[in-house]
């Protein structure tokens, strides 16, 4: 037995060996973070002795962030292997508590190892913790020991006298002598060892800038050059020309420069000195060309048509080349200061140098301020505007006051910034100027862009127009997102600070116990706008593809796309907002708290919205039918959940709630088909035959093609009225809608027929009598009593009425000539036993007079 | 034109990186994590049933059970008796 055990034990021993041993994982990664951890040691050696010079300091900021990346990858790289060990732990269980059965002792050893090599994983995991921590705070110190670099260098003072300048000036000859020295004998190393790799170099980099400005061209064509025949171009062609011809030209030279650095450092062409000299003088060179032609572009020198900056052709020039040498003597004062430091001048020529260029820079900017570029409406010259020539002016005497008051420093600082952020605001006012010219209305669809959307997706004016819209706010914010960043960073602000800031909104700003991320909600918008543009495709499919096939009919197919539809947007937006990070469950303990106030409040609206849930299940009505509801008739247009649209026949379109749909009754005329019928009541006259009559009308009916045949049409006799025999045609129709022509049709033919076969229509007639005739006749002269008698003392007349009380022409004579007026309108006002009343009016004036 | 915007707005969506860890607590009790960022430590409690999204450019962490590990940003740990998982 105890043989047995031993054995056992040693089997046990055998397979959980490897695991004492140092695990494969362990391995592998403990030399490369000794690696790390020694290169940081290096490097914080190196920051110690490195502390005064701010572009090492930039060096090893960006190794050390490397070693730092490395460090976690290599803290990473653990992780399978303890995920590993922590399932089989688990699965091994815990160690068996007192009084517990024991476990087999192979159970027990190999837990005890696996803990062993997780305990050691730890231990290196806190080593590349540790070093982590140290590499982020050397990072925190660079970024401070360089905010200090920067203040003093700005605040550093240096006693000037003309001594020095004159000093400087020789030890400049000597200085270029000594450079020219420098740069000759890397020319005969790179003509004597390295000509074939310098000219691979040179050549690729050219093929670079070369494809760029083909494609470039390809693409952007005609649009880099101003057209000297139009002499009014748009602001946004102007725009655009700039834009495309300093772009281009800038990028081809930065693509060459950047790729010959590139090539010559791969060929191992450069030397550390001439290194450093070519990426200041590279980048001062791509700046310089940059500026010139945003200043071209934007003058415009020779074509004024295409100025962006409405100045006259003289001044134009003059700012043109200001703003070059500028540029130049700003770029040389960089160039020679990097010369400097790599040749390890003496202080007084940097100071020397440095005092002439800045104040060159200081006197040109004062001198563009006094610039009269302008002109006012009598054609005098005009000057800047008053906070333009201000700004210039203070820029100007404040970069000259302080290189003369002996703050280089902080003069180099102005000219430098002068040239580079005034680059980027002149940059980012064309860009800010284009996105207001292109969101303008009407003008996206003459861009380039606009112009290929248009010939290409076939899109319309407003959605061109939208997308000018949208087109602006990117450029916009792509403005602000390039260029603040930019100049933050040419101002002594750091990328790390930036980057930080910037993802600090992006990801979350605090605001109480809610916390705002920018880039959720973008997310939210995002997603939520996918959702709906898959809603809107699967409701097309659905509905065009397989309802539209399935014969189904035209209602339903609406209902279930509405109902799809509202389905989808609800989702969309609950996806939305969880994407946006909005927990959904605040929101339902809001909700909850408010529903009541809102439940009243929504009353109605919620009713509207039930009541077109209803309508959709239930469909009463369909889109295009004729439905009457109170007042209100006309075709259904949309039915919507809150409410349905009808357009009356006069073209009205009423929205009509939903509930008032649901609550009252709707007649549909064209509910379940569109046979209707239409009744046609007419009168003969009496006398005439009735059975002709019925069989004329029928007869009508039968010829009326939007009559149905069956039912087939009837006439039905209605009644004696009081001056006709009364019928009424009723004829059915297969087409409701098409009544008032069916009508018409069928009115005209049984006018023409009755017309034909001499059937009378009556109109109503009826018979007065009227005592008082008898006072007129004895008044009349004679013939008229003696007329009067042959007709008889009753007269027929159409119109009943008081026209026996008109009073006749002697009437008239009489009154009027008893009040000696010229002429007058008599009128009857009435009567009684015998006596008449009249009234003589005469121009809006009347008088009574009565008569017997 | 309509979809090449969406289209625009979906890929930009699938190629934005993931900024933050997120860490959900499944435990019915709060747990604190010691979370090692930048330059310094400090420790995070995560109520229970929380979820909270912490480390947006690679950091340390000490789970409660004495467990190191590294994380890159973008990774969701789930505490559940106070072990951790990492997805």
């Amino acid at each position: 037995m105890i043989r047995f055990a031993r054995l056992f034990v040693l089997i046990a021993l055998l397979l959980a060996g490897p695991a004492f041993a140092a695990d494969p994982i362990i391995e592998q990664q403990q030399p490369v973070i000794d690696r790390l951890v020694r290169d940081v040691d290096a490097l914080a050696a190196r920051l110690d002795k490195e502390k005064g010079d701010d572009i090492k300091l930039v060096d090893i900021r960006n190794q050390l962030e490397e070693k730092g990346k490395a460090l976690l990858n290599a803290a990473v790289a653990f992780r399978p292997r303890r995920d590993e060990i922590n399932a089989r732990l688990d699965q091994l269980g815990n160690p068996p508590k007192e009084g517990e059965p024991a476990e087999a002792e192979a159970v027990t050893a190999e837990r005890a190892a696996l803990k062993a090599v997780k305990a050691e994983i730890n231990t290196l995991l806190g080593r590349a913790e540790d070093e982590t921590l140290r590499v982020n705070r050397l990072l925190e110190q660079i970024s401070e020991l360089r905010r200090q670099l920067f203040a003093n260098q700005l605040s550093k003072r240096y006693d000037l006298n003309f001594a020095l300048l004159g000093e400087g000036a020789s030890e400049f000859r000597a200085e270029m002598a000594e450079l020219w020295r420098i740069v000759g004998s890397w020319w005969n190393f790179v003509l004597k060892f390295k000509l074939r790799a310098s000219l691979l170099a040179g050549f690729f980099a050219l093929a670079a800038a070369a494809v760029l400005v083909i494609g470039g061209r390809r693409v952007v064509g005609e649009a880099m050059r101003p057209d000297p025949v139009n002499l009014e171009p748009t602001y946004l062609s102007r725009l655009s020309v700039a834009f495309a011809s300093t772009l281009l030209p800038s990028a081809a030279v930065a693509t060459f420069l950047g790729a010959s650095y590139f090539f010559f450092d791969y060929f191992n062409v450069l030397r550390g000195d001439i290194g450093e000299l070519m990426v200041t003088s590279f980048n001062v060179i791509a700046t310089i060309v940059f500026i010139e032609r945003l200043a071209r572009s934007a003058l415009s020198v020779h074509l004024p048509a295409w100025r962006l900056i409405p100045v006259e052709n003289g001044p134009a020039r003059a700012l043109y080349w200001l703003v070059l040498a500028t540029a130049l003597t700003a770029g040389a004062d960089f160039i020679l200061s990097r010369v400097n430091s790599v040749l390890g001048s003496p202080l007084t020529l940097t100071i020397a140098k440095s005092f002439v260029l800045t104040i060159a820079v200081g006197l040109m900017v004062i001198a563009i301020s006094r610039l009269k570029p302008f002109h006012d409406e009598a054609g005098r010259p005009r000057r800047w505007p008053n906070w333009a020539q201000a700004l210039l002016l203070a820029v100007g005497v404040v970069t000259v006051l302080s290189a003369l008051l002996g703050y280089i420093g902080f003069a180099r600082f102005m000219a430098r910034q002068i040239v580079v952020t005034g680059a980027l605001v002149a940059t980012m006012s064309i860009g800010f100027l284009t996105a207001s010219a292109v969101s303008e209305e009407g003008a996206f669809a003459h861009t380039l862009l606009g112009r290929r959307a248009k010939s290409r997706f076939g899109a319309e004016d407003t959605t061109l127009d939208q997308l000018g819209l949208v087109a602006g706010i990117a450029i916009n914010l792509f403005m602000v997102l390039a260029g603040g960043p930019l100049i933050l960073l040419q101002w002594g602000f750091q990328w790390g600070d930036i980057r930080a800031f910037a993802l600090k909104i992006l990801t979350g700003v605090q605001v109480g116990s809610v916390t705002i991320s920018l880039l959720g909600i973008l997310t939210g918008v995002a997603v939520f706008a996918l959702a709906l543009f898959l809603t809107r495709w699967f409701q097309r499919w659905l509905d065009g593809q397989v309802l539209a096939r399935g014969k189904v009919d035209a209602g339903v197919r609406n209902s279930i796309r509405l109902a799809v539809g509202y389905a989808g947007t609800a989702v969309a937006g609950l996806i939305g907002v969880s994407a946006a990070g909005i927990d959904l469950s605040n929101l339902a303990l809001v909700a909850g708290a408010l529903s009541l106030g809102i439940g009243f409040g929504l009353q109605n609206i919620v009713s509207n919205f039930v009541s077109g849930l209803i309508l959709l299940a239930e469909r009463p009505f369909k889109v295009g039918d004729w439905i009457v509801a109170g007042t209100i008739q006309g075709t259904v247009k949309r039915i919507s959940v809150r409410a349905t649209e009808i357009e009356t026949f006069q073209r009205q379109t009423i929205i009509l709630p939903n509930s008032d749909l649901i609550n009252q009754a709707v007649g549909n005329w064209t509910h379940k088909n569109k046979l209707g019928r239409i009744d046609v009541p007419i009168g003969v006259a009496y006398g005439s035959d009735a059975v002709k009559v019925q069989e004329l009308m029928l007869a009508a009916a039968r010829a009326e093609p939007r009559a149905a045949k069956s039912p087939e049409p009837v006439v039905f006799f209605t009644g004696f009225g009081a001056s006709s025999l009364d019928f009424e045609l009723r004829v059915f129709l297969t087409d409701i809608t098409d009544q008032i022509a069916a009508l018409n049709g069928i009115r005209l033919r049984i006018l023409e027929a009755f017309r034909a076969n001499g059937v009378k229509i009556p109109f109503p007639q009826s018979e007065v009598h009227y005592p008082a005739a008898s006072r007129t006749r004895r008044r009349s002269s004679r013939p008229a009593r003696q007329r009067n008698r042959r007709r008889g003392e009753t007269r027929r007349q159409q119109n009943p009425g008081p026209a026996a009380e008109k009073p006749t022409l002697t009437h008239e004579k009489t009154c009027c000539r008893s009040f000696s007026w010229r002429s007058g309108r008599l009128s009857y006002i009435g009567g009684d036993k015998g006596t008449e009343r009249f009234r003589c009016v005469h121009r809006g004036r009347w008088k009574h007079r009565s008569s017997r | 034109m309509k979809k090449v915007l969406l289209a625009v707005m979906a890929l930009s969506l699938a190629a934005g990186p993931a900024l933050a860890a997120t860490v959900v607590n499944r435990d019915a009790e709060a747990r604190t994590l010691i979370v090692t960022e930048g330059s310094d430590k400090s420790e995070l409690t995560i109520g229970a049933g929380e979820s909270v999204d912490f480390c947006p450019g690679g950091c340390f962490v000490t789970m409660p059970n004495g467990d190191r590990e590294a994380l890159t940003g973008g990774e969701t740990i789930e505490i559940s008796g106070g072990a951790a998982k990492i997805r």
